[in-house]
């Protein structure tokens, strides 16, 4: 039924694909990194291992690639909230390899989950916190991946008044807009003991201030404290609203995001569909590249998809149920 | 879309293969009743590379699968040459081997086979390749700037590195012109002129500052006619086909291309893209002026087949509605061209 | 079902219907220890890449830790391969194109949104035809097709499901000029693809084939039961031929027994001239297929009401009582009812419901003109033979004689896959307006596209997700009004730029399309992967074809640093090929082509500090003045080429530069010190009293050169 690619080491925790889907980096229980590639030119065959080296102390729990423009590069999160920023480069005539070029770690606190994205031709790394913080960095050398400037720090609140210091964060979800060439924006959400932090908040750079403002909260105000999972923001190839998928312990809600903002300057949000399946946590989920099929993974080790159909009703189209 | 040209003046015949032909060549063979073309393929299906020998019959029209043998990743630049009695094929892999097929001359059976395995000439995938005429000589050259001479004996290899530009300067197509001269072509147009009794580099570079109009590109073939030794013919991006004279190195002589400017009409372009390969039309007419480029072909990326002539409006012989990848003209049959369509067939043109 | 695609199209939102049962599929893995984890990827299109993560043993022989699979959604029709598949995707490019192409110049023409064009129909027909062309099967081995006076059953080609229904549509939907005999068409489209429905019942075509299997071992023909059966069942279909050849076949007409079976032989070989003579309204028949065809109904009724009363003449003929052969007098008795009719008769020779429905039309009702009441008949032939089982052929004639755009879209969709309804949806709007407007009205639930452009995303989509047929998704994608440029966008930035050939088709797609932004953005991201691994030039050449100054920029101050160190080295030769190729380049390079003439600087400074003629420090004082002049220095080298010039600056036999020349430079200092005062100014690392020292020698030549002049 499905194709087998590649068979991983004992002790791989987690796989991430490139933006072409040439490259996979997978990373292990006792820190090690590897990379396997197809052979190129494109071809149907198997992949191979070009690289592997223990990169860090504690366990890999989440790989994210740098977008292309930035060449090869990916982002490693350890369990212990350590981000190493690693890139495939040669340098000083050495033989091409794959580097650490900056560590990111904070004191106080975890990171949780980071995304990069590129904004008016810098790029962007966003990242979650275990106390409830977002802090997003700009790189400020296009070629040199290992200069970074803290731009912006800020809560995942909508009224912040007070600060929440004794949040504590075991998990955050960060999706950015995938819309290219535009000033980015964002959603967040955290699984938190904090409920203001929790429900997943649309971010916006606001040129005119330059500052991050929060624009829509995709939860219903009785779901406002539930904690959140996982956030995915769809591709929009040409819809006049955004899709953004949202799991909670409710279940997976589908929210239509308009694109056009009140005098508030927030943008209308409508929860288009609430939907069970995983039966619990979700830990991961997909959109394809036309933004209309979502893929998602949970707790039930399924793989589910989810598709809108000719009426425009949200419905489990298909799943997939491993088996040995 | 798909309009045959000038097909009152010639014959297609179109082979589906059902596997991706990366280059196309015709088999130089001593025998006059037998024909036979070599094919590097790519089975997506099985995830099998080879090298392909299909004899071709044009009475009753018949192209079949003669014999095979597998490469270890696909083919990256196909050539074929004879030498002595033996017919010589060199391919050059995406995984950075070269290899050497002996195929009997008559009926072009694959006898032996010689290789240089991977990482000994190129560190990356794309390299190109060419075979000396009459010879067992193959120059490498590659994106990673390593330029290199192989020489086949009688039963091993011989290799050595004439250059390496350390990745500051790649190439992409390479020809003979001599036993002892060849070109490269590269990014930016860079065509360079290489003597191996000169050795350490290039002995003559073709210098960009000759045309400010010109869009830059890609070459990626290059021809050299055995009689006009002095002229490289390169083709490549945006539909450009140059001619460059070592004896007038600053102007070169654009044959197509529409990178050429918007002020620049003198110019026809055959193509609008990539010209993937060109060659010396060995079908010349007699009334040839000996000042003028001799007429070539070309096939490219939006699906030509054609043959530009110096100051004469070009012929399209193909037009395919996809890309057409390689062609080859035979070297004892001018009139017959055979060439890869990148929908997964091959194409056999016979002239009138 | 091609091992790894799932479901036929069933991932295709095609329904207004959201009960069907959910679809389980296995995601099979050789995973020793339970799954802890799963991590799912979408590549290009409809392919989804799931990494299953066992639970961390302490063991490690204990297997694989994790697998990684792909699984293809919504593949095609399993009964064609995957190399098939792939030739009539590319064979349907060019028709699709062509239509479209038409569809637009017409609709330009008459300014009208709707193509609806008296001739409309003639454009879709050749398009179907074109098509049709492509789904034939493989060619069965030549052998076969030699003269076997044994043989019943003639196969050309293999039929397939896809090329039948494809003609049934095609028959319905387009063809209008052959409205008038449609029925007829229908004994057409059964006789080419009645073998396709064996699979799930007995069919007349696998009758004859048991039979002709059988043959050899039959002695006397006349004398098996089955012989006459299947004649009657071919007969009922309208087959003239076999039944004919079948006929033929009689003991009776063996030489050796013509004269004693002589009133048999005639009655045998009257029904055959009957059978030959049948009318049948139609144009004209396949060459070599028997019958009498008749364009105009009138023509066709009378001869038809002569046929029939010579069959029931010779029904009531007195020479069936001579007839000694029982066998041979109920077999020719059973044909002619056949032919006159007999409900019974036809309802036992025929196998399945669609059997006797085109029974119905040859034997009862052959005056049907057009689609009026098929579906009732229908209705009524399945009752009398309900089916054993469902066929994909079946559910979608039933959609299509309903008059049921919505239930044809779904059986194709769901039956025959992607592909399919991508392309036989022209057929539908071929046929009637509603289905025009059904199709082509763009719908808020899909986020303001057609049900059209959405199965032309999704079949763009299977495109999309294979290596050799991405390239063709453009041509899809461009066809569609509202998303397909977005998804075009999307699967062009997903390729990858490693392979050459790939990178350049990319570019040539974004040129075809005007994509001018995505071309950018992949020369870019070309230009940073080839520059991040070492190939410096080609690095160089593909930023500056994407224009990116900023990345330019900062590899600009890099050259500088590197030709100014290597300049006195072996290495600057490797470095000549770079300049060239930032000399050549007439887009803005980024500040890079000024380091063409620091090149020529250095060369000449460089012979200047080996102890050359005034003449070299001559030169190398115009290189500087050029590069001075240059405005595409960028002002951070100005401090640096001064500094590397004190020499000649301070030149000891005569000043080198005219006053001109020196206010120019002294300008520039001033300049800098400037912009020194702004932010973001970048100290070049010179040593402090580098600014000082060169003032003091344009000073000093200042005064020189004012004396001199």
């Amino acid at each position: 039924m499905a194709k087998e690619l590649l068979s991983l080491e004992n002790g791989t925790t987690c796989s991430s694909w490139n933006y072409s889907s040439t490259r996979l980096a997978a990373g292990s229980v006792d820190g090690t990194f590897s990379i396997f590639d197809f052979h190129d030119p494109p071809s149907s065959s198997s992949l191979t291992s070009t690289f592997k080296s223990k990169v860090h102390e504690g366990n890999i729990v989440k790989i994210v690639w740098v977008p292309p423009e930035y060449g090869d590069a990916v982002a490693c999160i350890s369990a212990d909230g350590i981000v190493s920023l690693l890139e495939e480069i040669v340098e000083d005539s050495q033989p091409l390899q794959w580097k650490i070029c900056k560590t990111f770690r904070s004191n106080a606190s975890k990171v949780l989950d980071v995304q990069f994205g590129i904004s008016s031709t810098r790029l962007k790394m966003v990242a979650a916190y275990s106390d409830g913080h977002v802090r997003i960095f700009e790189l400020l050398d296009p070629l040199e991946l290992r200069s970074w400037q803290l731009q912006a720090e800020f809560q995942n609140v909508i009224e912040s008044v007070s600060s929440f210091g004794k949040a504590v964060c075991l998990s955050a979800s960060i999706s950015l807009n995938p819309q290219k060439g535009q000033e980015s924006s964002f959603i967040v959400g955290f699984n938190s003991n904090t409920p203001e932090l929790n429900s997943s908040k649309v971010w916006e750079f606001d040129q005119a201030h330059q500052r991050w403002l929060p624009v829509a909260e995709l939860a219903l105000p009785e779901d406002k404290g539930d904690q959140v999972y996982a956030v995915a923001w769809a591709p929009n190839i040409g819809r006049p609203y955004e899709i953004i998928a949202v799991a909670t312990h409710k279940g997976l809600s589908i929210w239509h995001l308009g694109l056009n903002p009140d005098h508030n300057g927030r943008l209308p949000v409508e929860r288009v569909a609430l939907l069970s399946g995983h039966q619990g946590m979700v830990w991961q989920m997909e959109w394809d590249m036309s933004g209309m099929t979502l893929a998602t993974t949970g707790n039930d080790g399924m793989v589910r998809l989810w598709q809108s159909n000719l009426n425009g009703v949200w419905h489990q189209q298909a799943a997939f149920e491993p088996t040995s | 879309m798909a309009v045959t040209a000038n097909s009152e003046t010639s014959q297609i015949h179109r082979f589906p293969q059902y596997k991706y032909i990366d280059a196309v060549r015709w088999l130089p063979v001593l025998s006059a009743f037998n024909r036979f073309a070599v094919l590097a393929t790519f089975d997506y299906d099985s995830d099998l590379s080879s090298i392909e020998i299909h004899s071709f019959k044009p009475n009753p029209i018949s192209f079949e699968f003669q014999s095979s043998w597998n490469s270890p990743s696909r083919i990256s630049s196909l050539k074929a040459s004879q030498f002595l009695q033996k017919t010589v094929i060199a391919a050059s892999t995406s995984s950075g081997s070269l290899h050497f097929l002996f195929a009997d001359s008559s009926d072009a059976t694959l006898e032996s086979e010689v290789s240089v395995p991977e990482d000994e000439l190129h560190s990356v995938s794309e390299s190109s390749i060419d075979l000396m005429d009459g010879g067992v000589e193959c120059v490498t050259v590659g994106d990673d700037g390593r330029v290199n001479l192989v020489t086949v004996g009688n039963s091993n290899l011989n290799y050595r590195r004439l250059f390496d530009s350390g990745g500051l300067v790649s190439y992409t197509a390479v020809k003979w012109a001599s036993p002892v001269e060849f070109a490269t072509g590269g990014y930016g147009f860079g065509l360079h002129w290489w003597d191996q009794r000169k050795p350490g580099g290039p002995v003559s570079q073709f210098k960009g500052n000759w045309d400010k109009n010109l869009t830059s590109g890609i070459v990626h073939s290059i021809d050299i006619h055995p009689s006009r030794k002095h002229t490289c013919l390169a083709g490549g991006s945006l539909g450009t086909v140059l001619a460059w004279d070592l004896r007038w190195q600053q102007q070169p002589i654009i044959l197509s291309g529409t990178g050429a400017g918007d002020g620049n009409t003198a110019v026809q372009s055959i193509s609008e893209s990539e010209v993937w390969e060109v060659q010396y039309d060995r079908c010349i007419k007699s009334n040839t002026s000996s000042t003028r480029i001799l007429p070539s072909m070309i096939c490219s990326e939006d699906g030509i087949l054609g043959v530009i002539e110096q100051g004469e409006e070009s012929i399209e012989l193909l037009a395919e509605p996809c890309a057409i990848n390689s062609f080859d003209i035979d070297r004892h049959n001018p009139l017959d061209v055979i060439c890869s369509l990148e929908w997964e067939a091959v194409a056999i043109l016979t002239r009138q | 079902m091609s091992p790894n695609t799932v479901g036929n199209g069933a991932l295709i939102p095609f329904s207004g219907d959201t009960t069907d049962s959910l679809a389980v599929y296995p995601l099979h893995h050789d995973l020793a220890r339970p799954i802890s984890r799963l991590a799912i990827s979408w590549s290009r299109g409809n392919s989804l890449r799931v990494s299953l993560f066992a639970e961390p043993s302490v063991n490690p022989n204990t297997g694989d830790g994790a697998k990684v699979v792909e699984v293809k959604l919504g593949g095609g029709d399993p009964e064609i391969t995957d190399a098939d598949w792939r030739r009539i995707a590319y064979g349907s490019v060019a028709p699709f194109a062509l239509l479209q192409s038409r569809r637009s110049s017409l609709s330009e023409l008459s300014k009208s949104p709707s193509p609806y064009h008296l001739d409309w129909w003639e454009h879709v027909l050749q398009y179907s035809k074109d098509i049709t062309s492509l789904l034939g099967g493989p060619k069965l081995s030549p052998s076969l097709i030699i003269e076997d006076p044994n043989e019943i059953v003639q196969k050309n080609e293999e039929p397939t499901c896809l090329k039948a229904a494809w003609e049934l549509m095609e028959i319905f939907y387009v063809d209008k000029q052959s409205q008038a005999w449609l029925p007829e068409r229908l004994v057409d489209w059964l006789a080419d693809y009645d073998s396709l429905f064996t699979s799930t019942q007995e069919t007349i075509h696998g009758k004859l084939v048991d039979f002709q299997n059988d043959l050899v071992n039959i002695q006397v023909i006349e004398d098996d039961p089955r012989y006459w059966e299947v004649m009657s069942s071919a007969l009922s279909v309208g087959w003239l031929d076999i039944v004919v050849k079948m006929l033929r076949l009689h003991g009776s007409y063996q030489l050796d027994q013509l004269s004693n079976r002589e009133l048999e032989n005639g009655l045998v070989e009257a029904v055959a001239v009957l059978i030959s003579k049948m009318p049948r309204l139609r144009p004209e028949s396949v060459v070599g297929n028997l019958g009498e065809c008749f364009k105009s109904k009138p023509d066709f009724i009378k001869a038809w009401e002569k046929w029939r009363s010579q069959i029931t003449k010779l029904d009531c003929s007195p020479f069936w009582i001579q007839c000694d052969n029982q066998q041979t007098r109920e077999g020719l008795r059973d044909l002619l009812q056949v032919m006159l009719g007999n409900t019974e008769s036809l309802c036992t020779a025929s196998c399945y419901w669609i059997e006797l429905y085109v029974s119905h039309f040859l034997y009862i009702r052959p005056f049907t003109i057009g689609i009026e009441s098929m579906y009732n008949l229908a209705q009524k032939c399945i009752q009398l033979k309900p089916p054993t089982g469902t066929h994909r052929l079946t559910e979608l004639m039933i959609g299509i004689l309903e008059e049921n755009t919505e239930v044809v879209l779904a059986e194709i969709s769901r039956e025959f896959g992607p592909w399919m309804i991508a392309h036989a949806v022209e057929l539908l709007t071929a046929g009637s307006e509603q289905a025009e407007i059904l199709l082509h009205d763009e719908r808020d639930n899909l986020g303001g596209i057609s049900i059209v452009e959405l199965h032309r995303l999704a079949y763009a989509q299977i495109l999309s997700s294979h290596t050799l047929t991405w390239q063709i998704a453009p041509i899809y994608l461009t066809s569609c009004m509202k998303q397909g440029m977005g998804l075009l966008e999307n699967l062009l930035y997903r390729q990858s730029v490693q392979h050459k050939n790939t990178l350049l088709k990319n570019i040539e797609i974004c040129r075809l399309y005007e994509l001018d932004h995505i071309s950018s953005n992949i020369m870019k991201v070309a230009g940073v992967y080839h520059w991040k691994h070492g190939r410096k030039g080609a690095g160089v050449y593909w930023l500056q074809q994407s224009q990116d100054t900023s990345c330019l920029d900062r590899i600009a101050q890099q050259l500088f640093d590197s030709v100014g160190k290597s300049i006195s080295d072996e290495s600057f030769k490797q470095w000549e090929g770079i300049i060239e190729l930032l000399g050549s380049e007439s887009k803005p390079a980024g500040g890079l082509e000024f380091l063409h003439k620091y090149r020529d600087f250095k060369k000449s400074l460089q012979m200047v500090y080996s102890g050359k003629s005034t003449d070299a420090a001559r030169q190398a004082v115009g290189s500087l003045i050029m590069l001075m002049k240059n405005p595409s220095t960028p002002q951070r080298f100005w401090l640096p080429l001064l500094y590397d010039s004190l020499k000649l600056l301070n030149w000891k036999d005569s000043p080198l530069l005219s006053v001109s020349e020196t206010n120019l430079l002294l300008n520039k200092l001033q300049e800098l010190s400037l912009a020194r005062q702004r932010p973001h100014f970048t100290e070049p690392s010179l040593p402090p009293q580098a600014p000082s020292s060169i003032r003091l020698a344009l000073a000093t030549n200042l005064g020189r050169a004012i004396l001199d002049e």
